[in-house]
C-alpha cells in the first residue's frame, strides 16, 4: 500500500515538473499600469485562403467539372482570389434579364411599405368592425334579458299555480265523490267521470246564470244611473 | 530554474515563476478520469455486449417519443387546442439580457465606442444566432436592468420596454429593426458572404405580422418617425422616473446617432456594393438600372 501510495506522488510530481518546465516570468500587461482597463479586441480567423497559388479552372477544358464554369462559381473566385481571378466585373452583378426577374419577384412578394401598411390597417379595420357589431349585437340581446327572464318566471309561476289548481279540484271532486256514493272511487271508473260530467254541467248552466244576470244589472245600472243623477 | 535557499521561498518561487494556466497545459487531475469500458472485446467477442437480444433495443434504433408502433399515437387521437399550433413555423428571437451585455462589454468582447449590432454580438460569441432554425434577431430582455451602466447604440430585433428603459438611462440608443432570413444570415457572417462574391443584397422590410411592430415608436422600431421616438423616449423617462441624459452634448454623439438605413444591411456599406476580402476593396456598380434597383 505504501509503495503504491508512494508511486502515486511521484507520480504527481512529475506532472507538475512537466507542466513547470517551459518556465518564463509572465506578467500580464494590465497588471503593469495599475488600472485594469478592458478593451475590445477582435482575433478573426485567418482567411485560409491559398492567395500564392490559386486554382482557376480552365474554362475551355473539357476536364473541368460544369460547376466551376457557372457565373455564381466565377463570383466565388472573385470573392476568394480577388483581381487575380480574371473574372469579368461586369458578370459580379445581375445582368439585365435576371434584375427584370428580381424586380418582378420583388413587386409580387415584397410590397413597398406604403402597401404592406394599407392591408395591415384595413385588416385591421375590418377586424375592429366585426367585433363592434358583435359587441353591438350582444349589446342589444343583454337589454332585452330582463324582460325575458320575467316572463320566463312568469310563465313558471303560472304552470305551477294551475298544477296546483288541477290537484285541488280532483282532490275537491274525489272527496264529493266519496261523500256522494260512501266510498273512495277511482277516478278512472265510469260512475265517477260521469258524475264529474254532470257538476261540470251544472257548473257550465251556473256560470251562464251569473253572466246573465251580471248583464242584466250592468244594463239596469245605466238606467239607473242618470236617474240618480238628476234626481 | 532558480530556486532561493531562503526557507518557505521555494514554494512561493514556483508559485510566480509558473506558467499562466492555459488550454495548451490543462489537464485532468490524475486519477479523475477512468477509462472507458470497451464493450465486447476479447472472449466476449461474438456476444450482445450488454444490449439484449435483438431489435430497437440492441440497434439503438428506438423510434421517436410517442410513437406507439404504427397505431395512431395518443397525442394525435386526443385533440387540443392550438396553443402550440405552427409552433415549427414560429419566428424565434434569442434572449440576450442586459446582466449577458454588460458581461460582454466588461470583458472586452464588445466595443462600446462602435455602434452595436449583430455582428458585434455574434462575433464576441455573445448570442448564437441560427437563421435556418428560424431565429429572427435577438431579443433585449430586462434581466439586469439595475446593473446595467453601459452607454451603448445597440440594434436589435425586439426589446422590452424595461430594457429599453434601462439603456436609456444611461444615455444609450436602442433601434429595433427587421433582417429577414437572408439578410439576418449575412450580417451574422459577414465574411462567408464576401468571399463568395455577390453583391450585399437590399433588406427587405418587414411583412404584414411584423410591420407594427417596427413602425411603433414605443418599440423604438426603425420604421418610425423620429420624432415620435424622440417623443417616447420622454414618455419613458417619465413613467420610469428618470431624467434623459442629453446626447447632443455627449462626446460620442456622432456614434450614438448612427443608424442604418431601412434597405441597409451593414453600417457604412449599401446594398449593391461587393466587398473583396482578399485584396481589402470595394466595387460599387455604376449601371443606371442597377442603381435604381439598389437604391429604391
Amino acid at each position: 500500500m505504501a509503495t503504491h501510495m508512494m508511486c502515486k506522488s511521484t507520480a504527481m510530481f512529475c506532472w507538475a515538473i512537466r507542466g513547470l518546465s517551459p518556465i518564463k516570468s509572465y506578467i500580464p500587461a494590465s497588471a503593469q499600469c495599475g488600472l485594469l482597463m478592458q478593451i475590445a479586441h477582435y482575433n478573426p480567423k485567418p482567411l485560409k485562403l491559398n492567395l500564392k497559388d490559386p486554382y482557376i479552372p480552365d474554362k475551355d477544358s473539357e476536364k473541368t467539372p460544369e460547376w466551376q464554369k457557372t457565373a455564381k462559381y466565377d463570383r466565388k473566385l472573385f470573392g476568394r482570389y480577388g483581381f487575380s481571378s480574371g473574372t469579368d466585373l461586369a458578370k459580379l452583378w445581375p445582368s439585365h434579364a435576371q434584375l427584370e426577374d428580381m424586380i418582378a419577384e420583388e413587386r409580387e412578394w415584397n410590397p413597398p411599405l406604403e402597401v404592406t401598411l394599407k392591408n395591415v390597417e384595413a385588416k385591421e379595420k375590418e377586424a375592429n368592425a366585426k367585433r363592434l357589431a358583435r359587441e353591438k349585437l350582444v349589446a342589444a340581446n343583454m337589454a332585452k334579458m330582463p324582460k325575458m327572464v320575467a316572463d320566463w318566471r312568469k310563465e313558471k309561476r303560472e304552470a305551477k299555480q294551475k298544477l296546483k289548481d288541477e290537484k285541488a279540484r280532483r282532490e275537491r271532486l274525489l272527496a264529493e265523490a266519496r261523500e256522494r256514493f260512501g266510498y273512495a272511487m277511482d277516478p278512472r271508473s265510469p260512475k265517477f267521470l260521469e258524475m264529474v260530467s254532470e257538476i261540470e254541467k251544472e257548473e257550465k248552466k251556473k256560470r251562464k246564470l251569473m253572466k246573465r244576470r251580471l248583464k242584466e244589472d250592468q244594463s239596469q245600472a245605466p238606467l239607473a244611473a242618470p236617474s240618480t243623477g238628476s234626481s | 530554474m532558480s530556486f532561493t535557499t531562503k526557507p518557505g521561498g521555494k514554494a512561493l518561487d514556483i508559485l510566480q515563476n509558473l506558467p499562466r494556466i492555459s488550454l495548451a497545459n490543462l489537464r485532468p487531475e490524475p486519477g479523475t478520469k477512468k477509462a472507458e469500458r470497451r464493450r465486447g472485446r476479447g472472449q466476449h467477442g461474438g456476444n450482445r455486449s450488454g444490449r439484449g437480444h435483438k431489435g430497437e433495443r440492441q440497434r439503438g434504433n428506438r423510434p421517436r417519443l410517442g410513437f406507439e408502433g404504427g397505431q395512431t399515437p395518443f397525442y394525435l387521437v386526443i385533440p387540443k387546442y392550438g396553443y402550440n399550433e405552427g409552433h415549427s413555423r414560429r419566428a424565434q428571437y434569442q434572449p440576450l439580457t442586459l446582466n449577458r451585455l454588460q458581461y460582454l462589454i466588461d470583458l472586452g468582447r464588445i466595443d462600446t465606442t462602435q455602434p452595436i449590432d449583430l455582428t458585434q454580438l455574434v462575433n464576441g460569441r455573445g448570442v448564437t444566432i441560427q437563421p435556418l432554425k428560424r431565429d429572427y434577431g435577438v431579443q433585449l430582455v430586462s434581466e439586469g436592468a439595475g446593473i446595467f451602466a453601459a452607454k451603448v447604440n445597440i440594434e436589435v430585433q425586439m426589446a422590452s420596454e424595461e430594457a429599453i428603459a434601462a439603456i436609456e438611462r444611461n444615455g444609450g440608443i436602442v433601434t429595433t429593426s427587421f433582417y429577414d432570413p437572408r439578410s439576418l444570415a449575412i450580417l451574422c457572417k459577414p465574411v462567408p458572404f464576401f468571399l463568395s462574391g455577390q453583391p450585399i443584397p437590399k433588406r427587405m422590410l418587414p411583412g404584414e405580422d411584423m410591420v407594427k411592430y417596427y413602425t411603433d415608436a414605443t418599440n423604438r422600431g426603425y420604421l418610425a418617425d423620429p420624432g415620435q421616438i424622440q417623443k417616447a423616449r420622454m414618455a419613458l423617462a417619465q413613467k420610469y422616473g428618470y431624467i434623459l441624459p442629453d446626447i447632443s452634448k455627449d462626446a460620442l454623439f456622432h456614434m450614438l446617432s448612427m443608424r442604418k438605413l431601412p434597405r441597409q444591411i451593414f453600417f457604412g456599406l449599401s446594398p449593391g456594393w461587393v466587398v473583396n476580402m482578399p485584396e481589402k476593396k470595394i466595387l460599387k456598380p455604376s449601371d443606371e438600372k442597377l442603381l435604381q434597383y439598389y437604391n429604391s
